[in-house]
């Protein structure tokens, strides 16, 4: 008799709705009771798992699983000249791919809408952080520099891709080691000491944190990909350690009051310290095994 | 409710504009009790207990209590009962297609044209431009057009003839040109004597005595959509003055 | 379209903004200056320039067709060159607007389609997309909600808020941040951020937003029943 009680208790009513053919009521009814269809509180996020240094022949790497929604960063640097307009600095170019291996919505062929809007963000994101000083990056002023390819596959697609890029790229960004370059003298070519490598400088510990808005009024964190195409609008809130905001991404959708949205800031900036203890703790462990 | 509506006549609203229900009323003792219900036609609806503009234009009222707003258009969208021009542009099996301009194309069948029976198929062609009124239409469903009225008469629906011109203009115009004592439509009577046909989805047929004649109508009509009353008066006296 | 339409029609609608808390550039708007699409508007501020035109709603793709609402493709054109991934952004971030205030359950398993084509950027130009966006979208007659305007500021490195900044300010510009604002309830639509920003700041310019109603302007040019500017202000 105790389980029946058990099962009952978190499924009030949801068990009159079928979840195939009326999504939107299965998921209504489990969040009018402030819970949501896995068991989440409304402004829970999913567990997050961190490996770094998963591809050893990348120069930095990270897999993230938020959820079940996998990302992995792959950073490969490359020796380029820097750009006329910015000749002592180098630059970071993101890239993140949704294939079709992760979910069936996206087809093969060039990048969708989707993917190129990610990569834009995320491009975003990194040029208004300065998570990294592209000055960092600059090896011989106007000569020579390091361009970072950072290249963020998703594995599994169930929503919020975004949060688990920005986390995915800050902790493949902590793992690059660049190896040190001179230049010859005489020749004035480059020499590559792959023996000798240095760590990147992070300015900055970005996380972002994304909200969806139900049935314009209920605000929900991490979004899954059914609660995604559900929903009628997304918020994208980006924060750094000292509590600065990098980007508000909301690309359209019902409208949102200022108090929803500061709602949003305060729980991203939370979001914000516990990733960035995770990051670290991972980093940490990763440090000791070596 | 009805009041604070009917204070808003020939305004222009736009999307979002809104009438609450809840405004309190003076019941007058006098003058007979009126149904307060109000009837939303093109361009408003019921959200709730309120009144929503959904479309940019002036409102317009009707007696006893039918309120719409009257927008400008170029995009046809089917409504049962409409009469438009449309063309065949396939013909299969029971059913021709027939383009009206609208998102997808109309079904026509070939029975329900007038005398049209089993064996005594009516003669339409692809490319053939018809007359015909909506059966059909809604959002959900394939818009149906038919050839004949309620009493299974042509009443002037069907194939049209040879000759003749077919132009598009703004759908504004066209409801313009079919209101009961449209003044456009006298000023063209006194020009030349001419066959036209209106069609709710902005085509227009024109034929007249000469090429000429039906190209000069054409684009007058085209035009008069800009013009004031005065100024399409003036240019419809100097046609005439250049034609006699 | 006749060349007295066109005579017409031509910038009649400008706005000259003087205010001095706020300083929006001249901007104005033209409507239904295209023949071909069922809509068009074309919105101009300062220099920056945008031309929108709208199809629909057309017969749609089978695969992309939704059988309980219409299909809204949004398509930004830069003045040179091909559409890049920036263009999508800006594209996502319009066309998930358009969505919002645009009924689309009304005309389902159709299509429309919005091009918007820049003339010209000098400053401001996603602000100004959604603006011309919205004029085509009312001159085509659709079915919306409620109207939205887009508004551009750019903090400056001495912290000043400057509302629809010029190409220049912008560069120089600490944080630039682009909203959408609806007319019904004056509430975000869409917000799209650059550079980093304290919380009190972006909570000032939410808060100020709400203080000021939205700026409209109708203007009733002969036989067009409508030729609305709508712009909103920041304090």
């Amino acid at each position: 008799a105790s389980d029946v009680s058990v099962l009952w208790l978190p499924l009030p009513r949801s068990l009159l709705t079928c979840r195939t053919a009326e999504p939107l009521e299965y998921h209504r009814s489990f969040l009018k009771e402030n819970c949501r269809p896995d068991g989440r509180e409304l402004t829970e996020f999913r567990t997050t798992t961190l490996n770094i240094g998963s591809i050893s022949t990348a120069d930095g790497s990270a897999l993230v699983k938020l959820g079940n929604t996998t990302i992995i960063c792959g950073i490969k640097a490359e020796l380029a000249n820097p750009t006329v307009e910015a000749p002592g600095k180098g630059y970071i170019v993101p890239n993140v791919d949704l294939p079709p291996l992760c979910s069936s919505r996206f087809r093969p062929g060039p990048p969708g809408e989707e993917a190129q809007a990610a990569s834009q963000f995320i491009a975003d994101v990194i040029e208004s952080s300065e998570v990294i000083k592209t000055e960092d990056l600059s090896i011989d002023r106007g000569k020579l520099c390091w361009v970072l390819y950072c290249d963020l596959m998703c594995l599994d697609y169930d929503g919020n891709i975004l949060d688990a890029c920005v986390i995915a790229l800050l902790a493949a960004l902590k793992n690059t080691r660049l190896p040190e370059v001179t230049i010859n003298k005489e020749t004035s070519a480059p020499e590559v000491n792959l023996e000798k490598r240095w760590e990147l400088q992070i300015h900055k510990h970005l996380v972002s944190a994304s909200f969806c808005i139900f049935d314009d009024s209920i605000l929900i964190s991490d979004p899954t990909a059914e609660e995604e195409t559900l929903s009628t609008a997304h918020l994208t809130v980006v924060t750094d350690e000292d509590d600065r905001l990098c980007s508000v991404h909301k690309p359209g959708g019902t409208s949102l009051s200022g108090e929803r949205l500061q709602e949003c800031i305060s729980r991203a900036t939370t979001r914000q310290r516990e990733i960035q203890k995770l990051i670290a703790k991972v980093a940490h462990s990763v440090k000791k095994a070596q | 409710m009805f009041s604070t509506v009917r204070e808003r006549v020939g305004e222009v609203l736009l999307p979002g504009d809104e009438f609450s229900f809840e405004a309190e009323e003076k019941i007058s003792l006098t003058a007979p009790v009126k149904s307060e219900k109000v009837v939303c036609g093109p361009g408003l609806r019921r959200c709730g207990d309120r009144l929503v503009v959904f479309k940019s234009g002036v409102l317009r009222h009707k007696e006893p209590n039918v309120f719409w707003i009257d927008s400008q258009q170029r995009r046809y969208v089917p409504a049962k009962g409409e009469s438009i021009i449309g063309i065949v542009t396939a013909k299969s099996g029971d059913v021709f297609k027939v383009d009206f301009g609208g998102s997808e194309q109309a079904s026509l069948s070939y029975l329900t044209f007038e005398g049209a029976t089993k064996r005594n198929r009516p003669n339409v062609q692809v490319g053939d431009l018809v007359f015909a009124q909506f059966l059909i239409a809604n959002k959900d469903m394939e818009p149906e057009l038919v050839c004949i009225d309620s009493s299974g008469r042509a009443n002037g629906m069907g194939v049209f003839g040879a000759g003749g011109l077919l132009f598009r203009v703004s759908l504004g115009l066209v409801r313009r040109l079919l209101a009961p004592h449209s003044d456009i439509r006298s000023d063209l009577e006194q020009l030349f004597p001419c066959e036209l046909v209106v069609g709710m989805n902005g085509r227009i047929w024109v034929k007249s005595a000469t090429v000429q004649q039906t190209l000069i109508i054409a684009n007058l009509l085209q035009s008069a959509e800009t013009m004031t009353a005065q100024q399409r008066q003036q240019l419809f006296r100097k046609v005439q003055q250049g034609a006699f | 379209m006749t060349p007295s339409a066109c005579d017409k029609s031509a910038f009649s609608t400008m706005e000259v903004c003087g205010s001095l808390t706020v300083s929006l550039r001249e901007f104005g708007c033209e409507q239904s200056l295209l023949s071909r699409p069922d809509g068009s508007a074309s919105f101009v501020q300062g220099d920056t320039s945008v031309m929108a035109g709208v199809y629909g709603p057309a017969e749609v793709k089978v695969s992309k067709e939704i059988y309980d609402r219409a299909t809204l493709e949004v398509l930004v054109q830069p003045k040179v060159g091909l559409p890049s991934v920036r263009e999508r952004s800006q594209e996502q971030c319009v066309r998930e607007t358009c969505e919002a205030s645009l009924l689309l359950t009304l005309h389902p398993r159709s299509s429309l389609t919005l091009i918007l084509q820049v003339l010209h950027d000098d400053g401001s130009l996603l602000s100004c997309c959604l603006n011309a966006a919205c004029m085509a979208l009312m001159d085509a007659g659709l079915p919306m909600s409620c109207l939205f305007c887009g508004v551009t500021c750019a903090i400056s490195t001495d912290g000043q808020i400057i509302t629809d900044p010029t190409a220049a300010q912008e560069k120089e510009s600490r944080a630039l941040m682009t909203f959408a604002i609806d007319s019904a309830k004056h509430s975000v639509l869409m917000s799209s951020t650059k550079g980093s920003f304290s919380v009190h700041e972006v909570s000032g310019l939410m808060t100020g937003k709400k203080e000021c109603a939205p700026f409209q302007t109708n203007k009733t040019v002969n036989a067009k029943p409508k030729r609305p500017d709508v712009t909103n202000r920041l304090h």
